[in-house]
């Protein structure tokens, strides 16, 4: 079979997927299937970017969206109460304004889609797209960058650990104090 | 032969999934039958075909049980494994064996489930009839029964509510009731508890009323010891039996199923003098961890707290050497000393339990022909124990504080560790329906 | 390699692996219950039970959500699958080898949880839900030592390909070089594949979690996907760590094959020998200590390349 053929055909289903499953983000009255049809859509995205080549971002999008998904429904579900929808909700608010944004956003983006010249260059198999990207995104601030990705992963921790409110020295609304030093009397001879 | 049948008699020869629900006098019986390579024993009813009722279940469950009979999977069937009791249990049960050889019971439990998978037996019929936990059709604006987003009860369910968690975020809190057949507790222990997710922000005990006939209770050594003389060595190699039991159960809330299939074979076969053997499950359950970042600090009950309430090995593992035997002149005679742990968390109450099974073992070596003189106070393996005044009774009342603000894993392990004896509570329903919380 | 060829060799290698799972759990069950060599029962129980669960029926709960609750062992089984293609059986021998297959297998790591949370939440019963609000908690803890245990392996090679990773362990094994990781990466791979002391979300304390309401084919769709997910973390393992094909005369295949079955044997035992952790303290530490450990790890490899 062509291959080009398959990568079109493919491409197709993707998009569509993701059309359907970011249309039905709006149409399920559970907040854990939004969380879950939105998720479906960005892999769908991501699958598409694989096929244009951009493997390593295509896949990076569907690992982070994969964690993301989940916190934000655990989240949702637990502040809003309202466990698989079983009272019916509208994942859509504020209509008029929706659809002028959906109305305004779609056209932007038809206009680029019709009046870009997209690039039409197959990536040559011999290079590896990944490095390139890598040296293209960071270049020689790589070790910057990573230096502050830990800095800012262990910040994290950090400050989840301080707002916490179980502290070191019992709980922070009843005033978390270090307790004096205690000198242990000696014994006299 | 049709691709069914091979299918069916493939099938008969898989391990039998049973769901066991020990009655009174059924406890010690049912935990055994965990070492039967033939039968599975599942934790939830869903997993089961076959549901084994051992013993007295009481009436007073009659509701439980019948809602705990649907919600299993089909083909499906119950069998009562009677133990010497009288009163039929209160679902239909077209199977009953009488005899309490375990082999015996087995090999019933296995032909049974044959004929529900080769058809010979009919798949049992729901008890409850398909009605709705409270009226919902037609009401609200959709039909639902709910009220706006979060209000009402949807499809007859309560919602959840919100309540500030433990950081101070108002987040959903789940009221749910767990019991009485919740597999890692004794019978009849229903628990209401407020869940944040896997936090207990809130438990009391319900404990319904129901009649349960003492009649046709399996008699234990110590109960026999409270009239009657029983030779020390006999009390004293059934303390260790029911010390690794408990022991067992606890392995198996810690996902040690070996492990407790392990412990429960030795306290099959353990006989006075056999100390050693427990020495060497001391150093395995340690390096497993039961006896270590697994119990450490969990369940951790306050010494002053245990003043007047618990006694026996609960008591014991927070350091204080109260122990009936101490009082009685045959232990003395012995050599008797008690035991103490300190700590008094659930690794402490393991510990103790580990060492006065082998204690125990070590006495009922040396006892000899003695025997025990039931006017002289008894020390069962739960705490003292006299006509009327059960362990059960004064441990319970400190569980609802006692699961409070902890995670729901280690509150199974508390649970566990305080070793709550199954005909006790079930006791406790005929007679006290309110638990009084001190 | 044609896509027939590919799915094929997938399905055998899952079904085989599956296989070695539920006997090795027997053997390993036995030996620590003291039961002895008992007939036949370790080799034949696994397929008994296969058939008895097709004939048992499955079971519903009021309102669940149907259509999750038969997605998420699917998902979770097709994740498995996902992460074995990855990994390559011999020098040029792989289901894929994409330039980032590295990344592929993380993501289907990421992605268990998605499928526990489903299978925890489509049932529309209590403690299903608490396991799945668990495991999210259990397994977002997890991704970032198991993504720098795992990336460390990636730095010597200087290539996302699990292929190049393999191959340059030809002088020393990633086991040595970093003996950090492999520890760190069996940890959460028994955590990801929610096995043993780390089966939290189908744990014993909630009489079975996730899977408390599967019967019948649920059941063994989802014990299948998940000693599936056990399998293909192991084969990674041999491959990234313990340097996959390489080893003195034997073909490199039978390497593999050997050195998976070491991980998996160690993974799968290890419910048999250890307690189930304490999830609070677990997910302290794996902020507080293997998140560090694991970029000390990293640093300490770096170090060493430069």
């Amino acid at each position: 079979m062509n291959r080009s053929l398959v990568v079109d055909v493919l491409f197709w289903c993707f998009a569509a997927g993701s059309v359907v499953t970011g249309f039905l983000v709006f149409r399920t009255d559970s907040m854990v299937r939004a969380a879950f049809w939105l998720l479906a859509s960005f892999v769908g995205v991501g699958a598409i970017l694989v096929l244009l080549a951009a493997e390593f971002l295509g896949v990076v999008l569907i690992l982070m969206m994969a964690g993301e998904m989940l916190i934000m429904a655990v989240v949702m579900v637990m502040f809003m109460m309202n466990p698989a929808g079983l009272n019916p909700m509208f994942m859509v608010h504020q209509h008029r304004f929706a659809v002028a944004a959906g109305v305004v956003s779609f056209a932007g983006l038809s206009v680029v889609a019709l009046t870009v010249d997209f690039p039409d260059q197959p990536v040559d198999p011999s290079v590896d797209a990944t490095a390139e990207l890598g040296f293209e995104l960071l270049g020689d601030s790589m070790l910057v960058f990573q230096t502050a990705g830990v800095a800012l992963l262990a910040t994290m921790v950090g400050a989840i650990a301080l707002a916490s409110r179980n502290g070191r020295f019992g709980t922070a609304d009843e005033g978390s104090h270090e307790p004096p030093l205690e000198i242990e009397e000696l014994e006299s001879p | 032969m049709g691709l069914s049948a091979v299918a069916s008699r493939v099938a008969t020869r898989a391990p039998v999934p049973v769901f066991p629900v020990a009655g009174l006098g059924a406890r010690a019986a049912v935990d055994d039958l965990l070492v039967e390579t033939r039968l599975r024993i599942v934790d939830t009813p869903a997993a089961a075909n076959v549901l084994l009722l051992a013993g007295d279940v009481p009436s007073g469950l009659a509701a439980e049980l019948a809602r705990l009979h649907d919600g299993m999977s089909r083909p499906r069937t119950s069998l009562w494994w009677t133990l010497g009791a009288s009163v039929r249990p209160a679902i239909r049960c077209p199977t009953e064996v009488r005899d309490p050889d375990p082999s015996i019971l087995v090999d019933a439990v296995v032909d049974v489930h044959r004929r529900l998978l080769t058809g010979e037996l009919a798949s049992s019929y729901p008890q409850l009839p398909d009605e709705d936990a409270a009226p919902w059709r037609g009401i609200g604006p959709y039909g639902q029964g709910g009220t706006g987003m979060t209000g009402g009860v949807p499809y007859g369910r309560p919602m959840a509510e919100v309540a500030p968690d433990r950081d101070g975020l108002r987040l959903d809190q789940l009221t749910v009731r767990i019991g009485p057949f919740f597999a890692r507790f004794p019978t009849g222990l229903v628990l209401e508890l407020r869940l944040q997710g896997d936090v207990v922000q809130e438990a009391q005990l319900a404990l319904p009323a129901g009649d349960v006939p003492m009649s046709g209770v399996a008699t234990t050594p110590f109960g026999d010891a409270l009239g009657v003389p029983v030779r020390v060595s006999v009390l004293e190699v059934e303390r260790a039996r029911s010390h690794l039991r408990s022991i067992a159960s606890a392995l198996v809330a810690h996902q040690l199923g070996s492990l407790a299939q392990r412990v429960l074979r030795l306290a099959g076969k353990v006989r006075p003098g056999d100390d050693h053997e427990i020495e060497r499950l001391h150093r395995v359950l340690r390096r497993s961890q039961v006896l270590g970042w697994a119990t450490t600090g969990v369940g951790h009950i306050a010494p002053e707290r245990l003043e007047g309430t618990a006694s026996g090995p609960i008591l014991r593992a927070s350091g204080v050497a109260r122990d009936e035997r101490a009082d009685d002149p045959v232990y003395g005679g012995l050599g008797f000393e008690p035991i103490v742990h300190e700590g008094s968390d659930a690794r402490a109450r393991l510990a103790q339990r580990l060492a006065e099974a082998r204690q125990a073992l070590e006495l009922a070596g040396r006892a000899g022909e003695l025997d025990h003189d039931p006017e002289s106070p008894l020390e069962s393996p739960r705490g003292r124990l006299a006509a009327g005044d059960l362990p059960a009774r004064r441990v319970l009342p400190l569980i609802p504080s006692l699961l409070e603000g902890m995670e729901w894993g280690d509150a199974v392990s508390t649970v566990v560790s305080l070793d709550l004896d199954t005909d006790e509570v079930l006791a406790l329903h005929a007679t006290d329906p309110k638990v009084s919380v001190p | 390699m044609a896509p027939g060829v590919a799915v094929v060799s997938v399905a055998v290698a899952m079904a085989i692996g599956v296989y070695a799972v539920a006997v090795i759990d027997g053997i390993a069950g036995r030996l620590v219950a003291g039961a002895g060599r008992r007939g036949v029962g370790v080799v034949l129980d696994p397929p008994r039970t296969v058939v008895l669960l097709l004939m048992q029926r499955r079971h519903r709960t009021e309102r669940a959500d149907a259509q999750g609750w038969a997605l998420a062992p699917a998902l979770l089984g097709g994740l498995a699958a996902t992460g074995l293609a990855v990994v390559p059986v011999d020098r040029g021998t792989a289901v894929a080898d994409p330039g980032t297959g590295f990344v592929v297998f993380a993501t289907a790591i990421a992605f268990v949880m998605i499928a526990v949370f489903l299978h925890g939440w489509s049932p529309n019963s209590l403690f299903p839900l608490i396991g799945a609000y668990r495991y999210g908690a259990q397994a977002l803890s997890l991704q970032i030592p198991f993504l720098l245990a795992m990336l460390a392996t990636a730095l010597p090679a200087e290539s996302l390909a699990v292929m190049d990773i393999v191959e340059a362990q030809g002088d020393v094994w990633n086991v040595v070089r970093q003996p950090l990781g492999l520890p760190i990466y069996l940890m959460v791979g028994v955590g990801v594949g929610f096995w043993g002391p780390l089966n939290l979300p189908d744990g014993a304390d909630l009489v079975g979690g996730t899977s408390a309401e599967d019967a019948g084919t649920d059941r063994l769709a989802w014990e299948v996907a998940r000693a599936a997910m056990l399998f293909a973390i192991a084969a990674m393992g041999a491959a990234v760590f313990l340097g996959g094909w390489w080893g003195p005369l034997l073909p490199g295949p039978v390497w593999m094959a050997l050195k998976t079955l070491c991980l998996l044997v160690v993974m799968v035992a290890s419910r048999h020998l250890l307690a189930r952790v304490r999830i609070e303290p677990f997910v302290v530490a794996c902020w507080a200590v293997f998140i560090p450990l694991a970029l000390v790890n990293i640093f300490v490899s770096g170090a060493l390349l430069l």
